[in-house]
């Protein structure tokens, strides 16, 4: 519940501060946000698993965005950065996926 | 991300799976959730105090992280698409203003000329005037009027593929149909040619540019009509050429349209002025008139008053 209330206030702070996105970093964003989107799902399932871990949370977000990053860093050195990235967004997408088929389990039955 | 084996979690030893893509697939929640809960059932003991405390806030302040990044994230795509269309609009806003901007110049380029053509007749007058409009009548350079032959060409009805919606096929006319019908009406005896009003001349050129013909680097669009001036046998004898033959079959076949029709009193408009770079005119200055009387019948004085292309034919 504090969680869902910290995510909305961040929420509120991104849209008061409205920050600028740096160029260097704009093609970065989309990734950062389906890795955390990855975090998150993931996070929820384990709550709902009853086996949430604070430390593996904060974790599995820090390192999935930096991972995730990385790899379309690299990829845009070495130039294959779009291929790269639809690599990163289908692991990210199954996982995904695969979480919220797990919670949906937990939720409905079903 | 390579996952040890969830049901490795009892044994503490992490097995690594051999398919990544199937262990994905089987299992996409992180093992270190897992882990850390055979942890603590182990400890049996939750950690209190403030330790589990401040765990606790920092997994509130990547809460706030994330809250702020989904808002960023969301504000920037909204904030990039109006830029895209906005650039999208203002370089099609752009290509119409310039596309009126070129027909007003030639238009204006186009009474310039008529302009230049009387004042020259009213300057030299008499016989050296009237050779003079040979001349350009004979390579182009002034309108011409007389009977010939109307070729029309046109693109066939759209037919886009049920899948792709793409216009598949030559059932367009492309710039060589253009160029075949001009060269064997050349061939067939004609002395002037326009297509769609733009009369063509030693230095004209037929070209394509993506969908689009250019004829003198001016686009025509479809139906296309090939208006010449020629003798009276110049249908009959284009009609047996090979372009005319080719087109006949292509129009069977892919429900283009093609036809040749005898026109009588055609007026073909002037070419505008070729631009020489590079060749010098090297005649002596009184050249032998013998040499414009091939040319075509020149037009009477009051034809040159409209120069507005109209060589379409009737």
């Amino acid at each position: 519940m504090i969680a869902v209330l910290a995510l909305l206030a961040g929420v509120v702070l991104g849209v008061w501060l409205d920050p600028t996105v740096p160029t260097a970093l704009q093609p970065y964003l989309p990734i950062a946000v389906v890795a955390a989107l990855d975090a998150v799902f993931g996070g929820v399932r384990a709550k709902l698993d009853r086996i949430f871990d604070d430390k593996q949370f904060v974790v599995s977000f820090i390192s999935n965005v930096l991972v995730a990053g990385l790899i379309v860093y690299l990829g845009d050195q070495l130039g294959v950065g779009g291929q790269l990235s639809t690599g990163v967004v289908v692991v990210l997408g199954v996982r995904i996926f695969g979480n919220v088929a797990a919670i949906r389990r937990h939720l409905f039955r079903a | 991300m390579t996952g040890p084996a969830g049901d490795g979690r009892g044994r503490g030893d992490r097995v690594y799976a051999p398919d990544f893509l199937t262990e994905l697939f089987r299992n996409p929640l992180d093992p270190g959730y897992a882990d850390a809960a055979a942890r603590r059932r182990e400890r049996q003991t939750p950690p209190a105090g403030w330790r589990h405390w401040s765990v606790r806030s920092v997994s509130l302040v990547v809460a706030v992280a994330l809250g702020f990044l989904f808002a960023v994230a969301y504000r920037q795509t909204l904030e990039a698409e109006p830029g895209r269309s906005q650039a999208r609009s203002g370089l099609v806003e752009q290509i119409k203003q310039r596309e009126t901007e070129t027909d007003r110049l030639s238009v204006r380029a186009d009474e310039l000329r008529a302009e230049v053509a009387r004042q020259r007749e009213a300057a030299l007058g008499g016989s050296e005037a009237a050779r003079l409009r040979t001349l350009e009548a004979g390579t182009g350079l002034g309108p011409v009027r007389g009977d010939g032959v109307v070729v029309r060409l046109a693109d066939a009805p759209q037919n886009p593929d049920a899948v792709t919606g793409a216009d598949v096929g030559p059932s367009r006319v492309i710039y060589s149909d253009l160029q075949g019908v001009a060269n064997d009406l050349w061939a067939a005896g004609a002395e002037a040619i326009a297509i769609n009003g733009q009369r063509l001349t030693a230095m004209s050129t037929i070209r394509s540019a993506g969908q689009a013909i250019l004829v003198d680097f001016r686009p025509v669009s479809g139906p296309y009509e090939v208006s010449a001036i020629g003798p009276g046998s110049m249908r009959d004898r284009y009609e047996d050429s090979r372009s005319a033959l080719t087109m006949r079959k292509v129009a069977e076949d892919t429900g283009l349209s093609f036809g040749v029709r005898k026109a009588e009193d055609l007026t073909l408009p002037a070419a505008p002025d070729p631009r020489l770079r590079y060749a010098q005119p090297s005649v002596s200055p009184t050249p032998s008139p013998s040499g414009a009387d091939r040319s075509a019948s020149p037009g009477p004085p009051g034809s040159r008053t409209s120069p507005s292309p109209s060589g379409g034919g009737r």
